[in-house]
């Protein structure tokens, strides 16, 4: 009875290595593409800090929009604040100056205006001011890029303001 | 010794390593053309040289039955040419080492697989991946997003479990081939308890992630930080982690090595190698001390850079679960007493079938992943050439 369950032992061993071969030989044409549409599929998203909320309204401007975001809510322990973010776009059709008051919460009534330059060199830093039409967004001065909830910010052909929100 | 066990040490004839070979051979040239259908010379050359490179240390394996040896050329190569590959890469797309803010909201920060332990429990609870990179199998930097690594990840563990920490890491070079310089340790007394260090850095490590929805590890204490990207030093908080990066790479990669011969981040420090152990035990490839030949003079033990042989674990014939299947060991010892196995067949009963068929799977996953990566790096030295 010993020999067989030894005998049955080995055979399924030989076979598990045989498979692990099989799987190394199908890795970069079936599994790998397989595996990595699987992971995509998989329903996760990359944390809001990082990538900001989901765009909630977009606001027609005089050749460009102003996508706004939803409220991003850092976690618990999270050092961030909690922040909307604006997305001036495209940032080849902005004006040298853009100062725009913003609608943000969707009542008609503007809640920050947001001043910033656009300089032709897209590496030149960005500054904005933030000024609080509404007491919920808070103010911001000469701001550059040190925070997640509070920067300006170029990707690619957009510019990216996030205004933190008062918890 | 039964009549039909083999020791795994005898060396074969040229024309039987080079039938043995063949099979690498083909592989190789199938993934280099796979990978390099529009390649300017300096990688047409790059890639000829790493798929001859490839395929001499295989022979080499199998002309001399010796496996440690050979695969360190590899692996060091693989850990030397990565950072100049990676780092050529990001000054190319971003022309700096520092991840710019704007990077990490493009979703473009490069994703390695050292943070895959750490993002599995905030995936789980929020569906949330705490790392400021792209999910697309396409996103990321240069087409590298969390999609592609995690994908190469899992097939690379599901063929040679933690055998990712000799076939497949990229960093892991660097100390191996520190550690290989010295003739001799300079430190040797090393208190058995280090072995839990990467046990406790992951479990440290997970929960920070969690609590912090961040990667921590990343964030704090990878050591690679130092060879590859760094966080952009935007204010006093940038500063001391750029610093910790530079001190424990320069302790645990450059300087204990040195004095140990170990690949002491590897042994002390690494969470992902602690996290890979667990697939040791789903493998079905492993080293195993046949009792009926070890004398036991240790040597197995002194050999092992990750100090996964202990004295209590040589009596039981067997090997720690953080053994990376190196081969070292198998190499080391003079009775032929540390063998190829496979799970559930007979110890020391065709080691060296056991050792072919994980050699096979192990070299096909290092010449499909790793192989692009050292052909990257000599391509990037050889543009400034060519």
């Amino acid at each position: 009875m010993g020999g067989i369950v030894a005998k049955l032992k080995s055979r399924l061993g030989y076979a598990g290595a045989g498979l692990t071969l099989v799987v190394a030989a199908l890795a970069p044409f079936l599994l790998y593409p397989q595996f990595s549409k699987g992971f995509a599929h998989l329903g996760l998203h990359v944390d809001e800090i990082y990538s900001g909320g989901p765009p909630v309204r977009t606001i027609q401007a005089t050749g460009y929009t102003i996508d706004i975001r939803g409220q991003v809510n850092p976690h618990i322990f999270q050092t961030e604040k909690p922040f909307v973010q604006l997305d001036w776009k495209p940032a080849r059709n902005l004006p040298p100056h853009v100062s725009d008051a913003v609608d943000i919460d969707g009542d008609g009534k503007p809640d920050v205006r947001v001043s910033f330059d656009v300089p032709r060199d897209p590496k030149t830093p960005l500054r904005v001011d933030v000024d609080s039409l509404n007491p919920r967004y808070e103010s911001m001065q000469n701001v550059g890029k040190k925070k997640f909830s509070a920067l300006i910010v170029r990707v690619d052909d957009a510019i990216l303001v996030r205004i933190p929100v008062k918890q | 010794m039964a009549p039909n066990t083999q020791t795994a040490r005898e060396s074969r004839s040229v024309g039987r390593s080079l039938l043995l070979t063949l099979p690498i051979v083909v592989w190789a040239l199938l993934m280099s053309s796979a990978a390099y259908g529009h390649a300017n010379r300096a990688q047409w050359i790059a890639s000829a040289v790493t798929v001859l490179f490839m395929i001499t240390l295989f022979f080499m394996m199998m002309r001399t039955s010796s496996t440690y040896r050979w695969r360190r050329w590899f692996f060091v190569a693989l850990g030397l040419l990565f950072p100049v590959g990676f780092i050529h890469q990001v000054m190319v797309f971003r022309g700096t080492m520092g991840i710019p803010i704007e990077e990490m909201i493009a979703g473009r920060t490069p994703f390695c697989f050292l943070p895959i332990p750490l993002l599995i429990l905030p995936a789980a609870f929020t569906k949330t991946l705490v790392f400021p990179g792209s999910i697309l199998p396409n996103g990321g930097m240069s087409g590298g997003g969390m999609a592609a690594m995690a994908a190469v990840w899992l097939a690379v563990t599901l063929v040679v479990g933690k055998g990712w920490c000799s076939y497949a890491c990229f960093f892991g070079g660097i100390e191996e081939g520190m550690a290989s310089l010295p003739a001799k340790a300079k430190v040797r007394k090393i208190d058995p308890r280090w072995r839990y260090g990467p046990w406790a850095v992951l479990l440290a490590m997970v929960l920070l992630s969690l609590a912090l929805f961040e990667p921590a590890y990343c964030m704090w204490l990878c050591p690679f930080k130092a060879v590859s990207e760094y966080v952009a030093a935007r204010n006093t908080v940038g500063l001391i982690q750029n610093g910790i990066f530079i001190a424990l790479f320069a302790g645990l990669v450059i300087v204990l090595p040195l004095l140990t011969k170990k690949r002491t981040q590897c042994a002390f420090f690494c969470p992902f190698g602690a996290f890979q152990s667990i697939f040791n035990k789903i493998s079905v490839f492993e080293i195993k001390i046949d009792k009926s030949r070890c004398t036991p003079c240790v040597l197995c033990q002194k050999s092992c850079p990750t100090m996964a042989l202990t004295d209590e674990s040589i009596k039981q014939g067997e090997t720690l679960m953080s053994c990376m299947k190196c081969g070292a060991c198998v190499d080391a010892c003079p009775k032929g007493a540390a063998v190829w196995h496979i799970r559930g067949t007979e110890v020391a009963l065709r080691p060296e079938r056991a050792r072919l068929m994980f050699l096979y799977a192990a070299w096909a996953m290092s010449i499909m992943f790793a192989g692009g990566i050292i052909a990257e790096g000599l391509a990037t030295i050889l543009h400034i050439f060519i």
